[in-house]
């Protein structure tokens, strides 16, 4: 229909996906001078950090809290770089950190972060939940989390610096001490009370397996980061975190083009050479951040497929896909006060901590017994019209569990899902929700895959296990760029789940890219 | 800190980077891409599809039901839901959205359809015109099947549902009540359908097809119908009443004086807001009607410089039709689907110029309102403007 010429003749870097990764890939290559495409198959930024419009009202689509944000006296790394960038958002802080409800083992209790990464405030709402006449579970409990937090800014420095072997066991001792062990390793030699352990447990389903199998790095980074410094969301929603990315990008000279769907990384020569729309156009450029999977990009996306060397295909395959998501968000027709709904966030356990049980519950089509709950509202009073509240309730499944979900299924699945969590959370909160439904969106590994292409609709990349450590992805990352002129963004990358770690994921992927770049220079090879 | 045992090994990293070498080592070197979540979001929303009109005939004296059977897969779509269709006639290349009046469950089986119903227009609207009177059997189209909200939502909807038709509104709630009759949707369903003179009643033999003991049909004429015995006037808040239960949740589905009139009806009877869903409104038929509209740019029109990835071209755009229109009359691009400001598919970034957006139609986020992104179906231009489309 149209000649129209859509793109230049060539970019230094095409960024496939404008998600939250994809759009730090792009910034951090913009800011550099580079000519950069950014090809969104949706028709917004963000990925899975946006928002959408039911009945009038503007609603968060996922976004619980965002980590390495820090108050601006104390800037943590997300921050920092948003500053850096010029991207400015109007966070709000997140009041408590969780609270955390057991059926069975009978703790309630509210947990709140500490400021600039002084832990005495969780560890002792944390210790009061158990019994501890004499102190000891407050010291050994604010003692854990005090490792966390050196593990935590050990973790930091790292990821930015290289060090010797020698140099780093004089200077990060408790990183390197724990780098090889799991949670569960690391959390028995504190020996603690079973129900401090649980409380301690509630993040655990952000980042991966089980505390058994489950890196003690990763589970330190996240407990230092949430309670050591609390979290933070943007009054707009993630949306307005995902636009002002996307408009800062283009400001510094990104070409970004939403509803374009890229099939094919051309190679050539063993180089990236291109890419391949959907409608069959090309663009020409050497170097791609690819936001797919590379479970996808690989087996899927590469042409030729020859291109692929063997070494990629066993990389994807070693790794486990992680864990996807089913969210009921609800829009209701209260405020938080007059539902009696008190906590921003809520861990729930109505059947126990029992990690394992979750967990493998985790791998069926549901119900499912270890929930998240969040009311938008008591951290951004007035996000939406008085008198009503958004209130999510939210499970990680893994993608093993909807592996038989089919066309005609999916309602059904859909519906028992929603009526255990809508039922669960009723009981919980003495409020039959039923009756105060304005708005329902039910959120599924479907709807995920539907909105963002994400493999299996996988949130999480790959897991977090002992198999797949984050020291040894840091260690071995430089022999994992497969094909010149190719790296990742997202989830799937080294720093893995999470928005916070997304933006992380995001710069790296523009980082090899940048080094490649100038690698190509300094050889004089540039095309 | 107290010295755990285990900290004294500092072969941690090395042990968990052989680890993970260990588990490469292991895997398989054969591709296994398994995507089943990939391949069922595909094919409930598998984005625009051919449509071949199989079979057009009359739904009413003055309305028509067409049927599409596709070559490609028909989404099992949400009964109440619309499709799109992209219509190109005289080198425009226009969509508009239409309540599928067929059962989801006739997307599958042996021979899968998706069926709309439309009325004669009472007036202009070329394209309502062609679509009545020109559109036959073999013609092909783009269309979109199974969009938007106004479905039954068991876990918020009340178990008894009162619709409150009007016209070819009725048409998603045939769909309703086809499913439930089949056994596929699990609600009680009461439809009142206002109408002037049974003449205008649209789908009737489906509907009562369709009756059974948890679908029932209350026909409500207003004009002048003797020898008529069932219920008469308006659907006002005793014919209402009559037909509710406890909890009852309304859909509303019509043309919009009947929308304000329920809505009224509604509201007198104290329905919560929870228990009403209207369907969306559709483009206005007259924006200079509402409120804030600038009253002396109405008959203006502007230059709209349009932004198609680097390229850039100039096309006229009338104050008093939206920017989507100006985009379709110039053969241009545009995703659309709802036509109401609600879907999004038609978001684009306004560079420069002042513009209107319809307040019964906006559906922009706050984010995207700071940063001037629109819905082009729902927002008018009042002087010259750029604005970027998407490829």
């Amino acid at each position: 229909m149209e000649d129209r010429k859509h793109f230049r003749d060539s970019y230094d870097a095409v960024v496939i996906g404008g998600a939250l990764a994809g759009l730090a890939s792009a910034l951090t290559l913009a800011n550099k001078g580079k000519k950069v495409l950014v090809l969104e198959q949706h028709n917004l930024p963000g990925g899975v950090a946006t928002s959408f419009v039911r009945g009038g009202v503007e609603i968060e689509a996922t976004l619980h809290e965002m980590m390495s944000i820090g108050p601006k006296e104390c800037p943590l790394k997300i921050r920092n770089f948003f500053d850096e960038m010029g991207v400015d958002i109007e966070w709000l802080r997140v009041p408590d950190a969780y609270r955390f409800v057991d059926d069975v083992s009978g703790v309630n209790v509210l947990v709140h972060p500490g400021t600039h990464g002084n832990f005495e405030t969780p560890a002792k709402e944390i210790a009061s939940a158990c019994d501890d006449a004499d102190g000891s579970v407050y010291r050994r409990v604010l003692e854990l989390l005090q490792l966390c937090s050196r593990v935590y800014d050990s973790v930091n420095i790292l990821s930015v610096t290289h060090m010797s072997k020698p140099a780093m066991l004089l200077k990060h001792p408790d990183f390197v001490k724990t780098a090889g062990y799991s949670a569960k390793d690391v959390i028995d030699t504190f020996h603690l009370p079973k129900k401090a352990v649980d409380i301690l447990s509630a993040y655990w389903i952000y980042v991966g397996d089980t505390l058994e199998n489950l890196p003690f790095t990763i589970w330190a980074v996240l407990m230092a980061d949430y309670l050591g410094y609390g979290s933070y969301v943007p009054k707009k929603f993630s949306h307005e975190m995902a636009l002002k990315m996307a408009e800062r990008a283009i400001a510094m000279g990104a070409q970004m083009e939403f509803g374009v769907r890229v099939d094919k990384i051309l190679v050539k020569d063993g180089h990236v050479a291109g890419v391949r729309l959907a409608n069959g156009e090309e663009v020409r450029t050497r170097y791609v951040v690819c936001s797919a999977y590379p479970d996808k990009a690989y087996t899927q996306m590469i042409e030729p497929a020859s291109a692929v060397p063997e070494g990629a295909i066993k990389f994807v395959n070693a790794k486990t896909v992680g864990l996807t998501c089913f969210s009921v968000v609800l829009l209701l027709d209260g405020s938080p006060e007059e539902l009696g709904i008190r906590d921003y966030s809520t861990f729930y356990a109505p059947k126990g901590m029992d990690l394992k049980k979750i967990f493998d519950e985790c791998g069926t089509d549901g119900p499912y017994n270890y929930i998240t709950s969040i009311c938008t509202n008591l951290a951004n009073p007035g996000c939406t019209p008085e008198g009503t509240c958004i209130y999510s309730i939210t499970a990680l499944p893994k993608p093993e569990g909807w592996m038989g979900v089919t066309e005609e299924n999916y309602e059904e699945l859909k519906r028992k899902n929603a009526e255990y969590f809508i039922d669960m959370e009723s009981k919980r909160l003495g409020v039959n929700l039923r009756d105060h439904i304005l708005e329902i969106v039910i959120e599924t590994p479907v709807t995920i895959s539907h909105y963002t292409g994400a493999y299996r609709g996988s949130v999480y990349g790959y897991m977090h296990t002992m198999d797949d450590h984050i020291v040894a992805r840091l260690q071995m990352s430089e022999k994992e760029n497969y094909i010149p002129g190719l790296a990742f963004a997202g989830a799937h990358q080294i720093s893995g789940d999470g928005m916070g770690p997304a933006v992380t994921n995001g710069r790296k992927g523009a980082k090899i890219i940048l080094d490649q770049m100038a690698e190509e220079e300094r050889s004089g090879r540039k095309a | 800190m107290k010295v755990k045992g285990f900290l004294k090994d500092v072969g941690g990293a090395s042990a968990v980077t052989k680890r993970r070498q260990a588990a490469y080592d292991r895997a398989s070197a054969k591709p296994a891409h398994k995507d089943p979540m990939g391949a069922v979001a595909k094919a409930l929303h598998p984005g625009l599809i051919p449509l071949t009109v199989e079979s057009v005939r009359p739904a009413s004296k003055t309305a028509k039901t067409i049927r599409f059977t596709s070559e490609a897969h028909l989404p099992y779509f949400r009964a109440g839901q619309f499709l799109t269709l992209v219509i190109e006639r005289d080198g425009y290349r226009v969509t508009r959205p239409y309540s599928i009046s067929s059962a989801p469950y006739e997307t599958r089986g042996e021979h899968p359809c998706v069926e709309i119903t439309v009325r004669r227009p009472k007036e202009g609207g070329f394209i309502a015109n062609y679509l009545y009177d020109e559109v036959r059997a073999g013609d092909t189209f783009l269309g979109e099947v199974g969009l938007g909200e106004f479905h039954y939502e068991a876990l918020r909807d009340a178990r008894h549902v009162v619709a409150a038709a009007g016209g070819s509104g009725i048409t998603p709630f045939v769909s309703m009540a086809k499913e439930i009759k089949n056994g596929r949707e699990d609600f009680d369903l009461t439809i009142l359908y206002g109408s002037v003179s049974e003449d205008d009643i649209v789908l009737r033999e489906e509907l009562e097809a369709a009756a059974c003991d948890r679908v029932h049909v209350v026909h409500v004429l207003s004009g002048d119908n003797p020898g008529w015995t069932g219920e008469k006037g308006f659907l006002n808040r005793d014919i209402i009443k009559k037909y509710s239960a406890e909890d009852t949740t309304y859909f509303v589905c019509g043309p919009q004086v009947m929308y304000d009139f329920v809505q009224k009806e509604l509201e007198a009877l104290s329905v919560p807001k929870r228990r009403v869903r209207f369907e969306v409104f559709g483009q206005v038929r007259d924006i200079t009607a509402f409120a804030g509209y600038p009253q002396e740019k109405k008959d203006d029109t502007y230059r709209l410089r349009v932004r198609i990835g680097v390229s850039e071209t100039e096309i006229p755009a009338r104050a008093s039709e939206p920017i989507a229109v100006a985009l379709e009359r110039a053969g241009l691009k545009i995703h659309t689907a709802c036509r109401s400001g609600s879907c999004g598919f038609c978001r684009i970034k306004v560079l420069s110029g002042k513009y209107f957006v319809c307040p019964q139609n906006d559906g922009r986020r706050g984010a995207d309102r700071d940063f001037h992104y629109v819905h082009a179906c729902s927002t008018y231009p009042l002087g010259d403007m750029t604005v970027k489309v998407n490829i």
